[in-house]
Protein backbone atom coordinates (compact mmCIF):
# COMPACT_ATOMS: atom_id res chain seq x y z
CA UNK A 1 0.00 0.00 0.00
CA UNK A 2 1.56 3.12 -0.73
CA UNK A 3 1.38 6.02 1.77
CA UNK A 4 -0.52 8.67 -0.92
CA UNK A 5 -3.41 5.83 -0.94
CA UNK A 6 -3.47 5.99 3.07
CA UNK A 7 -3.79 9.69 3.16
CA UNK A 8 -6.58 9.68 0.88
CA UNK A 9 -8.22 7.45 2.02
CA UNK A 10 -8.07 9.22 5.79
CA UNK A 11 -8.81 11.89 4.53
CA UNK A 12 -12.07 10.52 3.20
CA UNK A 13 -13.29 8.83 6.06
CA UNK A 14 -12.28 11.56 8.71
CA UNK A 15 -15.20 13.61 6.15
CA UNK A 16 -17.72 10.79 6.18
CA UNK A 17 -17.08 10.71 10.51
CA UNK A 18 -17.65 14.64 9.97
CA UNK A 19 -21.25 14.05 8.11
CA UNK A 20 -20.28 14.06 4.72
CA UNK A 21 -22.04 11.36 2.52
CA UNK A 22 -20.26 12.34 -0.46
CA UNK A 23 -16.71 11.59 0.65
CA UNK A 24 -18.17 7.81 1.86
CA UNK A 25 -19.49 7.73 -2.07
CA UNK A 26 -15.90 8.47 -3.14
CA UNK A 27 -14.56 5.36 -1.10
CA UNK A 28 -17.36 2.95 -2.21
CA UNK A 29 -16.55 4.18 -6.09
CA UNK A 30 -12.73 3.47 -5.39
CA UNK A 31 -13.14 0.05 -3.55
CA UNK A 32 -15.97 -1.49 -5.42
CA UNK A 33 -13.75 -3.29 -8.32
CA UNK A 34 -11.46 -4.31 -6.18
CA UNK A 35 -13.66 -5.74 -3.57
CA UNK A 36 -15.81 -7.09 -6.15
CA UNK A 37 -13.24 -9.43 -7.66
CA UNK A 38 -12.41 -10.31 -4.05
CA UNK A 39 -16.29 -11.36 -3.61
CA UNK A 40 -17.01 -12.84 -6.55
CA UNK A 41 -13.86 -15.14 -6.23
CA UNK A 42 -15.15 -16.34 -2.83
CA UNK A 43 -18.52 -17.04 -4.26
CA UNK A 44 -18.53 -17.86 -8.09
CA UNK A 45 -21.37 -15.74 -8.50
CA UNK A 46 -22.20 -12.52 -10.16
CA UNK A 47 -25.54 -12.39 -8.23
CA UNK A 48 -24.50 -13.04 -4.60
CA UNK A 49 -21.42 -10.60 -4.80
CA UNK A 50 -23.76 -8.08 -5.71
CA UNK A 51 -25.87 -8.48 -2.71
CA UNK A 52 -23.37 -8.91 -0.36
CA UNK A 53 -21.32 -6.19 -1.85
CA UNK A 54 -24.18 -4.00 -1.34
CA UNK A 55 -24.34 -4.96 2.54
CA UNK A 56 -20.40 -4.61 2.83
CA UNK A 57 -20.74 -0.92 2.26
CA UNK A 58 -23.86 -0.28 4.10
CA UNK A 59 -22.42 -1.85 6.99
CA UNK A 60 -19.35 -0.04 6.70
CA UNK A 61 -21.24 3.43 6.31
CA UNK A 62 -23.00 2.29 9.26
CA UNK A 63 -19.82 1.36 11.43
CA UNK A 64 -17.23 4.19 9.89
CA UNK A 65 -17.80 6.39 13.24
CA UNK A 66 -16.53 3.61 15.48
CA UNK A 67 -13.59 3.24 13.07
CA UNK A 68 -10.62 4.96 14.85
CA UNK A 69 -8.03 4.09 12.27
CA UNK A 70 -5.87 0.96 14.13
CA UNK A 71 -5.44 -0.14 11.05
CA UNK A 72 -5.84 1.20 7.48
CA UNK A 73 -9.55 1.56 5.76
CA UNK A 74 -8.10 -0.59 3.11
CA UNK A 75 -7.13 -3.15 5.61
CA UNK A 76 -10.71 -2.49 7.52
CA UNK A 77 -12.75 -2.66 4.33
CA UNK A 78 -11.39 -5.93 3.79
CA UNK A 79 -11.95 -7.43 6.59
CA UNK A 80 -15.50 -6.83 6.61
CA UNK A 81 -15.90 -7.89 3.30
CA UNK A 82 -13.92 -11.35 4.05
CA UNK A 83 -16.14 -11.78 7.36
CA UNK A 84 -19.14 -11.01 5.93
CA UNK A 85 -18.85 -13.18 2.62
CA UNK A 86 -17.65 -16.09 4.96
CA UNK A 87 -20.73 -15.93 6.83
CA UNK A 88 -22.99 -15.57 3.76
CA UNK A 89 -20.98 -18.72 2.30
CA UNK A 90 -21.34 -21.08 5.73
CA UNK A 91 -25.15 -20.18 5.57
CA UNK A 92 -25.50 -20.88 1.48
CA UNK A 93 -23.75 -24.64 1.89
CA UNK A 94 -22.76 -26.57 -0.85
CA UNK A 95 -25.82 -25.75 -2.59
CA UNK A 96 -25.55 -23.36 -4.81
CA UNK A 97 -24.85 -22.02 -8.82
CA UNK A 98 -22.14 -20.81 -10.34
CA UNK A 99 -22.90 -17.31 -12.27
CA UNK A 100 -19.96 -16.62 -13.40
CA UNK A 101 -19.07 -13.34 -15.73
CA UNK A 102 -17.94 -13.00 -18.97
CA UNK A 103 -14.04 -13.27 -19.59
CA UNK A 104 -12.87 -10.02 -20.71
CA UNK A 105 -11.05 -9.95 -24.24
CA UNK A 106 -8.02 -8.19 -23.33
CA UNK A 107 -7.06 -11.60 -22.02
CA UNK A 108 -6.07 -12.53 -25.11
CA UNK A 109 -3.24 -10.25 -25.33
CA UNK A 110 -2.31 -10.66 -21.48
CA UNK A 111 1.27 -11.83 -21.17
CA UNK A 112 0.76 -14.62 -18.46
CA UNK A 113 -1.99 -15.69 -21.00
CA UNK A 114 -0.10 -15.95 -23.51
CA UNK A 115 2.60 -17.60 -21.63
CA UNK A 116 0.00 -20.18 -20.24
CA UNK A 117 -1.03 -21.37 -23.58
CA UNK A 118 2.36 -21.59 -24.66
CA UNK A 119 3.25 -23.96 -22.34
CA UNK A 120 0.69 -25.68 -21.12
CA UNK A 121 -1.05 -28.11 -23.53
CA UNK A 122 -4.04 -28.63 -21.36
CA UNK A 123 -4.86 -25.11 -21.32
CA UNK A 124 -3.25 -24.69 -25.13
CA UNK A 125 -6.46 -27.23 -26.16
CA UNK A 126 -8.98 -26.27 -23.75
CA UNK A 127 -11.11 -23.10 -25.08
CA UNK A 128 -11.29 -19.74 -22.73
CA UNK A 129 -14.72 -20.49 -21.59
CA UNK A 130 -13.83 -24.51 -20.54
CA UNK A 131 -10.45 -22.77 -19.01
CA UNK A 132 -13.06 -20.28 -16.61
CA UNK A 133 -14.97 -23.25 -15.98
CA UNK A 134 -12.39 -25.54 -14.74
CA UNK A 135 -10.80 -23.09 -12.61
CA UNK A 136 -13.64 -21.78 -11.02
CA UNK A 137 -14.33 -25.68 -10.13
CA UNK A 138 -11.19 -26.30 -9.03
CA UNK A 139 -11.98 -23.14 -6.59
CA UNK A 140 -14.83 -24.18 -5.44
CA UNK A 141 -13.65 -26.80 -3.69
CA UNK A 142 -11.24 -25.88 -1.26
CA UNK A 143 -12.73 -25.10 1.88
CA UNK A 144 -14.27 -21.16 1.97
CA UNK A 145 -10.76 -19.83 4.20
CA UNK A 146 -8.92 -21.78 1.81
CA UNK A 147 -10.68 -20.18 -1.04
CA UNK A 148 -10.38 -16.78 0.72
CA UNK A 149 -6.31 -16.88 0.92
CA UNK A 150 -5.78 -17.58 -2.86
CA UNK A 151 -8.05 -15.35 -3.90
CA UNK A 152 -6.21 -12.32 -2.12
CA UNK A 153 -3.02 -13.50 -2.49
CA UNK A 154 -3.07 -15.09 -6.41
CA UNK A 155 -5.91 -12.98 -8.06
CA UNK A 156 -5.68 -9.84 -5.97
CA UNK A 157 -1.41 -10.05 -5.46
CA UNK A 158 -1.86 -9.16 -1.93
CA UNK A 159 0.96 -9.83 0.16
CA UNK A 160 1.29 -12.14 2.96
CA UNK A 161 1.53 -9.78 5.70
CA UNK A 162 -1.57 -8.11 4.34
CA UNK A 163 -3.48 -11.04 4.17
CA UNK A 164 -2.53 -11.75 7.70
CA UNK A 165 -3.59 -8.36 8.81
CA UNK A 166 -7.43 -9.05 7.12
CA UNK A 167 -7.85 -11.90 8.52
CA UNK A 168 -6.60 -11.72 11.55
CA UNK A 169 -4.37 -14.67 11.83
CA UNK A 170 -0.62 -15.25 11.44
CA UNK A 171 1.74 -14.74 8.44
CA UNK A 172 2.97 -18.36 9.08
CA UNK A 173 -1.13 -19.60 9.00
CA UNK A 174 -1.72 -17.50 5.85
CA UNK A 175 1.46 -19.48 4.61
CA UNK A 176 0.24 -23.01 5.88
CA UNK A 177 -3.70 -21.92 3.68
CA UNK A 178 -1.65 -21.16 0.71
CA UNK A 179 0.43 -24.05 0.70
CA UNK A 180 -2.11 -26.58 1.22
CA UNK A 181 -4.49 -25.05 -0.79
CA UNK A 182 -2.07 -24.79 -3.94
CA UNK A 183 -1.68 -28.93 -3.50
CA UNK A 184 -5.67 -28.99 -3.81
CA UNK A 185 -5.73 -26.94 -6.54
CA UNK A 186 -2.64 -28.98 -8.28
CA UNK A 187 -4.66 -32.11 -7.76
CA UNK A 188 -7.75 -30.70 -8.93
CA UNK A 189 -6.49 -29.43 -12.46
CA UNK A 190 -4.18 -31.98 -12.59
CA UNK A 191 -7.65 -34.11 -13.93
CA UNK A 192 -8.03 -31.15 -16.51
CA UNK A 193 -4.82 -31.63 -17.56
CA UNK A 194 -5.34 -35.80 -17.77
CA UNK A 195 -8.65 -34.69 -20.20
CA UNK A 196 -8.78 -31.00 -20.99
CA UNK A 197 -11.60 -31.26 -23.20
CA UNK A 198 -14.64 -33.01 -21.67
CA UNK B 1 5.62 -28.76 -19.06
CA UNK B 2 1.98 -30.91 -18.71
CA UNK B 3 2.06 -30.68 -15.08
CA UNK B 4 0.92 -27.44 -12.83
CA UNK B 5 3.56 -26.49 -10.64
CA UNK B 6 2.76 -23.65 -8.20
CA UNK B 7 3.68 -20.65 -10.69
CA UNK B 8 1.57 -22.08 -13.04
CA UNK B 9 -1.67 -22.68 -10.90
CA UNK B 10 -0.72 -18.60 -9.85
CA UNK B 11 -0.42 -17.62 -13.40
CA UNK B 12 -3.74 -19.29 -14.38
CA UNK B 13 -5.53 -17.73 -11.05
CA UNK B 14 -4.29 -14.76 -11.97
CA UNK B 15 -6.31 -15.28 -15.43
CA UNK B 16 -9.39 -14.62 -13.41
CA UNK B 17 -9.28 -10.97 -13.30
CA UNK B 18 -10.27 -10.73 -16.43
CA UNK B 19 -13.52 -12.01 -15.28
CA UNK B 20 -15.87 -8.92 -15.23
CA UNK B 21 -19.40 -7.97 -14.60
CA UNK B 22 -21.52 -6.49 -17.14
CA UNK B 23 -20.41 -3.20 -19.10
CA UNK B 24 -21.76 0.08 -16.43
CA UNK B 25 -22.03 -2.30 -13.55
CA UNK B 26 -19.30 0.28 -11.73
CA UNK B 27 -20.74 3.28 -12.77
CA UNK B 28 -24.46 2.08 -11.25
CA UNK B 29 -23.34 0.69 -8.49
CA UNK B 30 -23.43 3.49 -6.64
CA UNK B 31 -26.61 4.70 -8.10
CA UNK B 32 -27.92 1.19 -6.73
CA UNK B 33 -26.17 1.60 -2.85
CA UNK B 34 -28.07 5.15 -3.05
CA UNK B 35 -31.31 2.85 -3.82
CA UNK B 36 -30.95 0.44 -1.36
CA UNK B 37 -29.91 2.81 1.40
CA UNK B 38 -33.24 5.10 0.88
CA UNK B 39 -35.44 1.89 1.12
CA UNK B 40 -33.48 0.50 3.91
CA UNK B 41 -34.14 3.89 5.98
CA UNK B 42 -37.78 3.82 4.73
CA UNK B 43 -38.52 0.44 6.27
CA UNK B 44 -36.97 1.36 9.36
CA UNK B 45 -39.30 2.05 12.37
CA UNK B 46 -40.12 6.04 13.48
CA UNK B 47 -38.49 5.33 16.66
CA UNK B 48 -35.16 3.76 15.57
CA UNK B 49 -35.16 6.74 12.89
CA UNK B 50 -34.92 9.08 15.66
CA UNK B 51 -32.72 7.59 17.76
CA UNK B 52 -30.10 7.70 14.81
CA UNK B 53 -30.66 11.34 14.03
CA UNK B 54 -30.15 11.59 18.46
CA UNK B 55 -27.03 10.09 17.91
CA UNK B 56 -25.83 11.86 14.87
CA UNK B 57 -26.72 15.01 16.93
CA UNK B 58 -24.90 13.81 19.90
CA UNK B 59 -21.62 12.96 17.80
CA UNK B 60 -21.66 15.97 15.59
CA UNK B 61 -21.70 17.63 18.70
CA UNK B 62 -18.61 16.18 19.50
CA UNK B 63 -19.48 14.85 23.29
CA UNK B 64 -17.99 11.54 22.65
CA UNK B 65 -15.90 11.71 25.81
CA UNK B 66 -19.45 12.89 27.32
CA UNK B 67 -20.46 9.00 26.21
CA UNK B 68 -19.55 7.93 29.77
CA UNK B 69 -22.32 10.43 31.91
CA UNK B 70 -25.36 8.48 30.62
CA UNK B 71 -23.49 5.32 32.68
CA UNK B 72 -22.35 7.43 35.55
CA UNK B 73 -26.14 8.85 35.76
CA UNK B 74 -27.42 5.15 35.59
CA UNK B 75 -25.13 4.35 38.38
CA UNK B 76 -25.79 6.99 40.40
CA UNK B 77 -29.33 6.36 40.46
CA UNK B 78 -29.15 2.75 40.88
CA UNK B 79 -27.40 3.40 43.87
CA UNK B 80 -30.21 6.06 45.16
CA UNK B 81 -32.69 3.88 44.56
CA UNK B 82 -31.14 0.89 46.37
CA UNK B 83 -29.92 3.23 49.54
CA UNK B 84 -33.85 4.56 49.47
CA UNK B 85 -35.49 1.34 49.35
CA UNK B 86 -32.58 0.27 51.89
CA UNK B 87 -34.08 2.96 54.18
CA UNK B 88 -37.74 2.54 53.99
CA UNK B 89 -37.21 -1.16 54.57
CA UNK B 90 -35.59 -0.74 57.60
CA UNK B 91 -37.25 -1.84 60.75
CA UNK B 92 -39.54 0.95 62.17
CA UNK B 93 -39.72 2.68 65.77
CA UNK B 94 -42.62 1.28 67.82
CA UNK B 95 -45.63 3.21 67.97
CA UNK B 96 -46.85 1.39 70.54
CA UNK B 97 -47.09 2.01 73.93
CA UNK B 98 -45.89 -0.74 76.54
CA UNK B 99 -48.12 -3.08 78.02
CA UNK B 100 -48.77 -2.61 81.58
CA UNK B 101 -48.79 -6.16 83.50
CA UNK B 102 -52.34 -7.10 83.86
CA UNK B 103 -51.77 -8.54 87.23
CA UNK B 104 -50.33 -6.27 89.71
CA UNK B 105 -47.15 -7.54 91.27
CA UNK B 106 -47.31 -6.26 94.72
CA UNK B 107 -49.96 -4.40 96.63
CA UNK B 108 -48.96 -0.93 98.14
CA UNK B 109 -49.47 -2.02 101.72
CA UNK B 110 -47.77 -5.05 101.52
CA UNK B 111 -51.06 -6.76 103.30
CA UNK B 112 -52.60 -8.27 100.41
CA UNK B 113 -56.25 -7.60 99.27
CA UNK B 114 -58.64 -6.12 101.45
CA UNK B 115 -62.03 -5.09 100.77
CA UNK B 116 -61.38 -1.44 102.35
CA UNK B 117 -59.09 -1.01 99.27
CA UNK B 118 -60.09 0.74 96.48
CA UNK B 119 -59.22 -0.60 93.00
CA UNK B 120 -58.23 2.82 91.73
CA UNK B 121 -55.52 3.61 94.27
CA UNK B 122 -53.73 0.76 93.59
CA UNK B 123 -50.54 1.52 92.55
CA UNK B 124 -49.04 -1.20 90.40
CA UNK B 125 -45.54 -0.90 88.70
CA UNK B 126 -44.60 -2.23 85.98
CA UNK B 127 -42.07 -4.91 85.70
CA UNK B 128 -40.17 -5.53 82.50
CA UNK B 129 -40.59 -8.89 81.13
CA UNK B 130 -36.86 -9.53 80.51
CA UNK B 131 -38.18 -12.99 78.97
CA UNK B 132 -39.83 -11.63 76.00
CA UNK B 133 -36.93 -10.44 74.55
CA UNK B 134 -38.34 -8.59 71.33
CA UNK B 135 -36.54 -5.64 69.79
CA UNK B 136 -39.45 -3.60 71.33
CA UNK B 137 -37.85 -4.42 74.71
CA UNK B 138 -35.11 -1.74 74.02
CA UNK B 139 -37.55 0.97 73.42
CA UNK B 140 -38.47 3.84 76.34
CA UNK B 141 -41.83 3.65 77.74
CA UNK B 142 -44.02 5.74 75.74
CA UNK B 143 -47.64 6.45 77.02
CA UNK B 144 -50.47 6.38 74.21
CA UNK B 145 -52.62 9.88 74.35
CA UNK B 146 -55.74 10.37 73.10
CA UNK B 147 -56.22 12.67 69.82
CA UNK B 148 -57.82 15.09 71.56
CA UNK B 149 -57.53 16.19 75.00
CA UNK B 150 -60.54 15.04 77.70
CA UNK B 151 -61.16 18.55 78.13
CA UNK B 152 -61.63 19.78 75.02
CA UNK B 153 -64.36 16.86 74.06
CA UNK B 154 -68.09 18.11 73.90
CA UNK B 155 -70.76 17.55 76.65
CA UNK B 156 -73.04 15.27 76.50
CA UNK B 157 -75.39 15.59 73.32
CA UNK B 158 -78.60 14.65 73.15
Amino acid sequence: MDQPRIDEDQQLVARTQDGDAGAFDQLVVKYTPRLYGLVYNMTSNHEDTNDLLQDIFSKAYKSIRGFRGKSSFYTWIHSISVNMTLNFLKKRGRRFHMSLDDVDAGIQNDKEFLEVTQTSSPVREADLSELQRRLNEAMMKLSDEHRAVVTMFHIQGMPHAEISKILNVSEGTVRSRLFYANRQLQNYLDEFRKDPVT
Amino acid sequence: MDEFDDNEIGRLLRLKKYEQPPPGYFENFLHEFHRRQRDELLRQPLWKIALGRAQDFMMSLNVARLASYPVAATAVMLCAAVISLKVYQSPTTPTVARLAPIVPAQSANDGGWSLATPVSTRITVSQPRSHLSTHRAATPTRYVLDSMPVSYESSLRF
